[in-house]
Formats: structure tokens, C-alpha cells, sequence
């Protein structure tokens, strides 16, 4: 017995979704954002249903403040201390400041991984499908040494060790991922994802001959090889990507179930251009009103020396007033727009096609899967949360 | 067991789907939930029944129970899904509390308890502890690094004031430099300083200077064409001597690295966060900024006394920026780094009604050729 997957969930709905909780967010000063992570959350589960049951989003707003407020304080303290003695560091040994940014970027990718494996736990504690939770088993500093591992190979060889190191990864998310009483386990050989690389082999057909017109000097061939080394180069990103998830994702075994992904890499790179575009398109408008009302507030020397201490006598006069305000509201509009119409442009066509060419095969024995218990998170995705990680869904 | 709509059920134990009917009670108090695959019917109190918000499918609804689990919330792991549009608009109609969010007991004061303590973790930090670690550190930074990196400040700030080139702001009229050093040497004469002064004007018509960490003070040209006499710039200048010696600059450069970090933390990744970051950066700093200032003020006027140098100029200048604060259309640039207020001013002048025996700073020659050093 096969179960496909189907998506029920239009654009619509959740662009206004999206953009409210978004407002919402921004007039709170960002302590919405919990409730708006859960609610969007909630929506996208309850779109996706494999054999047409949809998942279900159990995570709570909650919790995920209390996650938040708890790695604030553990963090407050590392961060602050961190970031001083390596700008102090910088001072001493270096001429800059430079050298404390990129040090301080460095310091905190440990624990960035270490935070993207626990929203990742979190997450999937949270998500039900037929009544039963899925679930990961703790791991997250064993995934942070394995991650910094293989993306040292990968930078040590140039990009060629980097199969290996999505297949690791991948290996060591799935062995530890679970479906109510039920392990999943990653099959297949790290070798097998060569074949996905063929499209970043072929943009080395392009860049050669855009040398080759470069030592000529011809512009015009120079500017067509380009282009098309440029877009070979990213349809060859987009492809690696998809086409390792497919073989990865056939390798997979639950029992005696197996998956299938359909995904095509050529839908996925035009849904990600078009749109973006169209975000871009919607984004621009409160910019272009933003970058008219900068004019209006006088040079923009004033602005660069708007310190708050002048504000007082600023505000005095209405008619700034009114355009300060008015600027605010822009610039913030603008990642409004763009966050919402890149729900409804980006991410919901993105995973509609994922779960649309999704299909659980031999599905028989999943009627005797058995629930598994609760795992608490305490911490939520606070980490991940606090640090920034960009796994915003 | 015919009657009423079918529906689907899951128990929240196994995987297994149950074909059920559901019917409203006898006493219309209750879904009754039969199915033959169920071991006996359920019976779910419609007082307790919670339906799954924010779903992206209205013809459908989840059912589950408030109940006293140990869940995310306080619900029936179980779940009941309804399709019949007629059932779906009833529970919408007459359930009021179908939606309500149920929180377990003790969450509130919880998360009450967290709050207090990442807000008392954080303004420890801002207040205490990164003011206190960058206090000690300007002090052990090794001088010649500090001045290193004072210099690429100040070619920053040039670049930024719109030099084309490192020193194309750079005014060096020979004469005017000649009687900007008999100024400095004169207020510096009567003490042991810390830096080596290396002393600039720049070619801008902001009314400003600015001290960089290492001893590099830039007086902008608006400041001189806006100062009416020699005592006027000195008092300034000494003010900036003050900032170098206090090591204002660097002090307060370490102390925005752990602040800033800090705040885009707690900010995390809602959408425009950095700008309320940035905001959040300019108070804190405005904070230590005036009681910075006050001090250098101190050492400002102590120093000019020292020197025998009228500290009336000092406050002279003070009050041309209160003039300029009034029409506050085109905003000084001098006002934005140095807060002013009418006791500073007040001070200045105080200060000056007790000196004796002060002698000009500068010849009425050399204040020309200092007024016309960028010529």
C-alpha cells in the first residue's frame, strides 16, 4: 500500500496570517514572535498530510518564551564577556576591529549547530502525525563536533569531501529520529550523492570559456559566459540540494516502510527566483516610499548625527515628528511585506511540491506504531532562538 | 451503533485510525464517539471539547479535550476529526470556549520568575559587569596598540567626512599649525600626560571635535569659524584632552561590543530587530556619555587653570551652542557627541569669575593664522 501526500492550504489565508502576527510582532517589540512562530507553525502542519491525515503542531507560544528567557540568561553572560575580551584581543594584537567580529563569528559556530540540533528536537517533539509523536534523541553537542569536523574536511578539500559531509549529517539526524515507538535509519553510501554534484561540475564548462573570452577581451562573450556561469552555478546549488535529499530520502527505512521524493530541482529554483521577485517587487514599494521620505528629513548628515539627545528639541516640531514616525513605519513594512509574501510566494509553494512529491510506501504496518513518551525541551528552541540560527520555520 | 456523523479517531496510543460515528448525548451534555474498531464508546463533555486553531482548512475540524495531561498543554493527546460542515458550524455556533487556550497551572509565575531573572541577568551586564571589564581593560591595553587602532579610527572618520584619500582633509597651513601647538604645549606644559597628542584639524564645516582612543584629537574647521576667540578652541581642545586621558574612547568602544551583541541577542530575529538594536545601543551609550562628560568638563577647567588660561572663553563657547541648540533646524554635530546643558555652562563661567592672573593663549596673529589653517 503507497499513501501520497497532499497539501491543503491556499495563499491567501496565510499571507494575511503571516503579515498579522508579523505587525503584531513588530508592535510588541518582538515578543510575538513566539505566537507567531507557533500559529504559522500550526498552519503548514495542518496543511501537509501524508495519506491525507495532516500533521499536527503541538508546540506551545509558552514554552518557547520560557526556552528564550532561559538561554538569555545562560547567553547574557557568555556573549557579553566573549564579545569584550575579543575586541579586546583585537585591540591588543591586531590594529582593529575587525579581527573581534570574525573571531567572535567563529566562537559562537559551535554552539549555533549545537542550537539548530535542538530547535530541530524541539520541533520534532512537538509534531504529531496520527495521534503519535515524532521525536529526536538527544545529541546536539555530538552533532556540533560532527558538523565542525566535516565542514573542516569540507573547506580542507576544496568543496570535494562535501557529499560526505551531507551524508554524515544527514545519517546522524536520521538514526536518532523516531516515530512513535518506532526508529528511522539512513541506508545508502555517502558516494552515491557524487552523482548529485553533476550540474557544479558543469558550471566548469562556462567559466573555462568565460577565461578563455576574458584573454580575448571580446565584452560581449564575456558577459553572455558569465550569465550563464552564474546561473549554471546556482541551478547547480539547487539541484545538489533536491537531488540529495531525493537519494537520501529513498535510502531512508522506517521498518519496512520507505519514502519516495519526487522533488524537481527545476520547479524549486523557479519557485525560489519567482518568488523572491514578487517578495522583492511587494518589499519595494514601502522602501521607495521610505527613501522619499529620507529626502524630505532634510541632508542626510542630520540623520547620521541624529543622536538622542536631540531628540527633545526634534520632537518639538510636529511636522518632523510626523516624518520620523512615518519613516519607522516604512522601514519596518518593508520586512513586513517581504516576510509575508515570502510565506505565501516561497515557502508555501516550496513545501507544497516537497510534500506533494512525497509517498510512504508499504505503509501497511503503520497501523502498529505505538506512541512514544513526552520529551520535555525545557529550553525549547531558546538557543537557537536567541542566537539567531535563521531556522525560522 | 448507525446514528450520527461519521468521523475519524485517534486514540494518541497507537497510529491505528478508528472509523467512528459521532452523536451528541442523550442528555445533550457530550459527544458520544462509537466506532467498532473502539473497545466501547467515548464520552467527551462538550464543556471540555478544544478545537486545533489556525488550521489551513476550514471544512475540516480537529477535536481534543482540556484534560490534565502532562502535554505542552493541558490536553487529550487524542483526536477527533470532523468533516460533516453542518457538526462543524454547530460546535463554532454554541461552543464559545471551543478555541480557548488552556495553560497548566504554575506557568504564569514560571515564566514571571524567568523574566525577572534574564532582565536582572541583562541589566547586570549592561550596568555592571561590561562597564567595570572594560574600565580594566583600557587600563592594560598596551599603549602603542591603542594608538594604532586610533588611527584607523580617525582615517575612518575622515573617510567618512568625505576625504577622498587618507589625509586629504588634513589642513597644514604651516603657521596655523605652529600656533595650534603653542596652544596644546601650553595646556599641557603643567602636567605629566599619559599620550603622545597628535593633533589635527580637518577640513569640515561641522562644528565639532572628537577624541579617538591613543591620543589622536580632531577639531573640525566649523568649530574654529565658528569660535570667537583663542580661549574659546582651548577649552575645547582641553575637554578632548580630557576624553584622551580618561581613555573615554577606548573605554567606551570595548563596552559597545558587549552591549551590542547583548541587545541583538535579546532582540533575536524579528523582522527590523537591528534598528531597534541600534537605538537601544545610542541610549546606553548617551547614558555614560554625560557623566563622561561631566568629568572631562572638570578636568577641562582644572587644566585651563594650570595653564592661566581665561576659562570664560569655555563657557563663551557653551552658550553659542545653546544659541544654536534654539534654531535646531540644521543640527550641529558638536551638540550630538557632547550634550549640552545650562549648568555646564554655568559651571564653566563660575569657574572663570574665580581666576586670577590669566594671560591670552594666543597673539591676535597667530588666532588669524589658526582661523585660517585650512586656507
Amino acid at each position: 500500500m503507497s499513501l501520497t501526500t497532499t497539501f491543503a492550504g491556499r495563499r491567501l489565508p496565510l499571507l494575511w496570517l503571516a503579515f498579522r502576527t508579523g505587525l503584531y510582532s513588530v508592535l510588541t517589540l518582538g515578543l510575538y514572535r513566539f505566537w507567531q512562530k507557533t500559529r504559522l507553525r500550526r498552519w503548514y502542519w495542518s496543511a501537509i498530510r501524508p495519506g491525507g491525515l495532516p500533521l499536527d503542531y503541538v508546540g506551545d507560544p509558552f514554552e518557547k518564551l520560557l526556552g528564550f528567557l532561559i538561554a538569555v540568561v545562560i547567553l547574557a553572560f557568555y556573549i557579553g564577556v566573549v564579545n569584550l575580551a575579543l575586541m579586546f584581543v583585537s585591540f591588543s594584537l591586531f590594529q582593529g576591529n575587525y579581527a573581534a567580529y570574525l573571531l567572535s563569528f567563529i566562537g559562537v559556530i559551535p554552539v549555533w549547530f549545537y542550537a539548530r540540533y535542538r530547535a530541530r528536537r524541539y520541533i520534532l517533539a512537538r509534531t504529531r502525525w496520527r495521534g503519535l509523536r515524532f521525536g529526536l534523541a538527544p545529541g546536539a553537542w555530538g552533532y556540533a563536533f560532527r558538523a565542525l569536523l566535516y565542514w573542516a574536511l569540507t573547506i580542507l578539500s576544496a568543496g570535494l569531501l562535501w557529499p560526505l559531509m551531507t551524508f554524515q549529517l544527514e545519517k546522524y539526524r536520521t538514526n536518532r529520529t523516531w516515530f512513535g515507538d518506532r526508529r528511522f535509519t539512513q541506508g545508502g553510501r555517502w558516494l552515491m550523492l557524487y552523482r548529485s554534484t553533476v550540474w557544479l561540475w558543469a558550471t566548469l564548462v562556462p567559466m573555462v570559456l568565460t577565461l578563455i573570452a576574458i584573454g580575448m577581451g571580446d565584452i560581449v562573450s564575456i558577459i553572455v559566459l558569465s550569465a550563464a556561469t552564474g546561473l549554471t552555478a546556482i541551478y547547480g546549488l539547487v539541484y545538489y540540494r533536491v537531488d540529495s535529499l531525493r537519494r537520501l530520502t529513498a535510502t531512508k527505512q522506517f521498518g519496512n516502510v520507505t519514502l519516495t521524493l519526487n522533488a524537481r530541482p527545476l520547479r524549486v529554483l523557479w519557485i525560489t527566483l519567482s518568488g523572491n521577485l514578487i517578495a522583492g517587487l511587494g518589499a519595494s514599494i514601502p522602501a521607495l516610499f521610505m527613501l522619499g521620505l529620507f529626502l524630505q528629513l532634510q541632508s542626510t548628515e542630520t540623520l547620521v548625527q541624529l543622536g538622542l539627545e536631540n531628540a527633545p528639541q526634534l520632537l518639538r516640531d510636529p511636522a518632523t515628528w510626523l516624518l520620523l514616525a512615518l519613516t519607522a513605519m516604512s522601514y519596518f513594512a518593508i520586512f513586513l511585506v517581504w516576510g509575508a509574501l515570502r510565506h505565501a510566494f516561497v515557502t508555501l509553494p516550496i513545501w507544497r511540491h516537497y510534500a506533494e512529491a512525497l509517498v510512504i510506501d508499504s505503509a501497511e504496518d503503520l497501523d502498529q506504531l505505538r506512541q512514544r513518551p513526552r520529551d520535555e525541551t525545557t529550553q525549547a528552541e531558546g538557543f537557537a532562538e536567541a542566537l539567531d540560527v535563521g531556522a525560522s520555520l | 451503533m448507525t446514528d450520527g456523523t461519521p468521523a475519524q479517531f485517534f486514540d494518541g496510543l497507537t497510529a491505528g485510525r478508528h472509523e467512528v460515528r459521532v452523536a451528541l448525548s442523550d442528555d445533550r451534555q457530550a459527544l458520544q464517539i462509537a466506532g467498532d474498531s473502539l473497545p466501547e464508546p467515548l464520552r467527551w463533555p462538550l464543556a471540555d471539547l478544544r478545537a486545533l486553531s489556525d488550521t489551513s482548512d476550514a471544512s475540516r475540524l480537529t477535536l481534543t479535550r482540556h484534560m490534565h495531561t502532562d502535554d505542552e498543554a493541558p490536553r487529550d493527546p487524542a483526536r477527533l476529526v470532523i468533516h460533516d460542515p453542518e457538526l462543524i458550524a454547530w460546535l463554532h455556533r454554541t461552543r464559545p470556549g471551543l478555541f480557548r487556550r488552556d495553560l497548566h497551572k504554575g506557568t504564569l509565575p514560571k515564566l514571571a520568575k524567568w523574566a525577572a531573572g534574564s532582565v536582572a541577568a541583562v541589566l547586570l551586564m549592561l550596568f555592571v559587569i561590561l562597564p567595570a571589564m572594560a574600565d580594566t581593560l583600557a587600563r592594560i591595553i598596551p599603549i602603542e596598540r591603542e594608538v594604532a587602532f586610533g588611527q584607523s579610527v580617525t582615517r575612518q572618520m575622515e573617510r567618512f567626512l568625505g576625504g577622498k584619500r587618507v589625509g586629504a582633509l588634513v589642513c597644514d597651513n604651516p603657521e596655523g599649525k605652529a600656533a595650534l601647538n603653542k596652544m596644546l604645549t601650553r595646556l599641557t606644559d603643567s602636567r605629566e600626560m599619559n599620550y603622545e597628542i597628535s593633533l589635527q584639524v580637518f577640513d569640515h564645516r561641522m562644528v565639532n571635535a572628537f577624541a579617538a582612543p591613543g591620543g589622536q584629537v580632531v577639531i573640525l574647521r566649523g568649530l574654529l569659524d565658528k569660535a570667537r576667540s583663542a580661549e574659546e578652541v582651548a577649552g575645547v581642545l582641553a575637554h578632548e584632552l580630557a576624553h584622551v586621558e580618561n581613555r573615554d574612547a577606548t573605554r567606551n568602544t570595548l563596552r559597545a561590543a558587549g552591549s551590542a551583541g547583548l541587545l541583538t541577542m535579546v532582540l533575536g530575529d524579528f523582522t527590523g530587530g537591528a534598528a531597534v538594536a541600534i537605538i537601544g545601543e545610542q541610549v546606553l551609550s548617551a547614558s555614560y556619555t554625560r557623566e563622561a562628560e561631566a568629568t572631562a568638563d572638570e578636568f577641562a577647567l582644572t587644566m585651563l587653570e594650570n595653564a592661566n588660561v581665561d576659562a570664560s572663553g569655555f563657557a563663551r563657547f557653551f552658550e553659542e551652542l545653546e544659541k544654536m541648540e534654539g534654531k535646531s533646524a540644521g543640527l550641529p554635530g558638536y551638540l550630538s557627541t557632547h550634550p549640552v546643558t545650562r549648568e555646564r555652562a554655568a559651571r564653566a563661567e563660575a569657574f572663570a569669575a574665580g581666576q586670577s592672573g590669566t594671560r591670552p593663549i594666543l597673539t591676535p596673529e597667530e588666532w588669524k593664522a589658526l582661523k585660517a589653517i585650512c586656507d
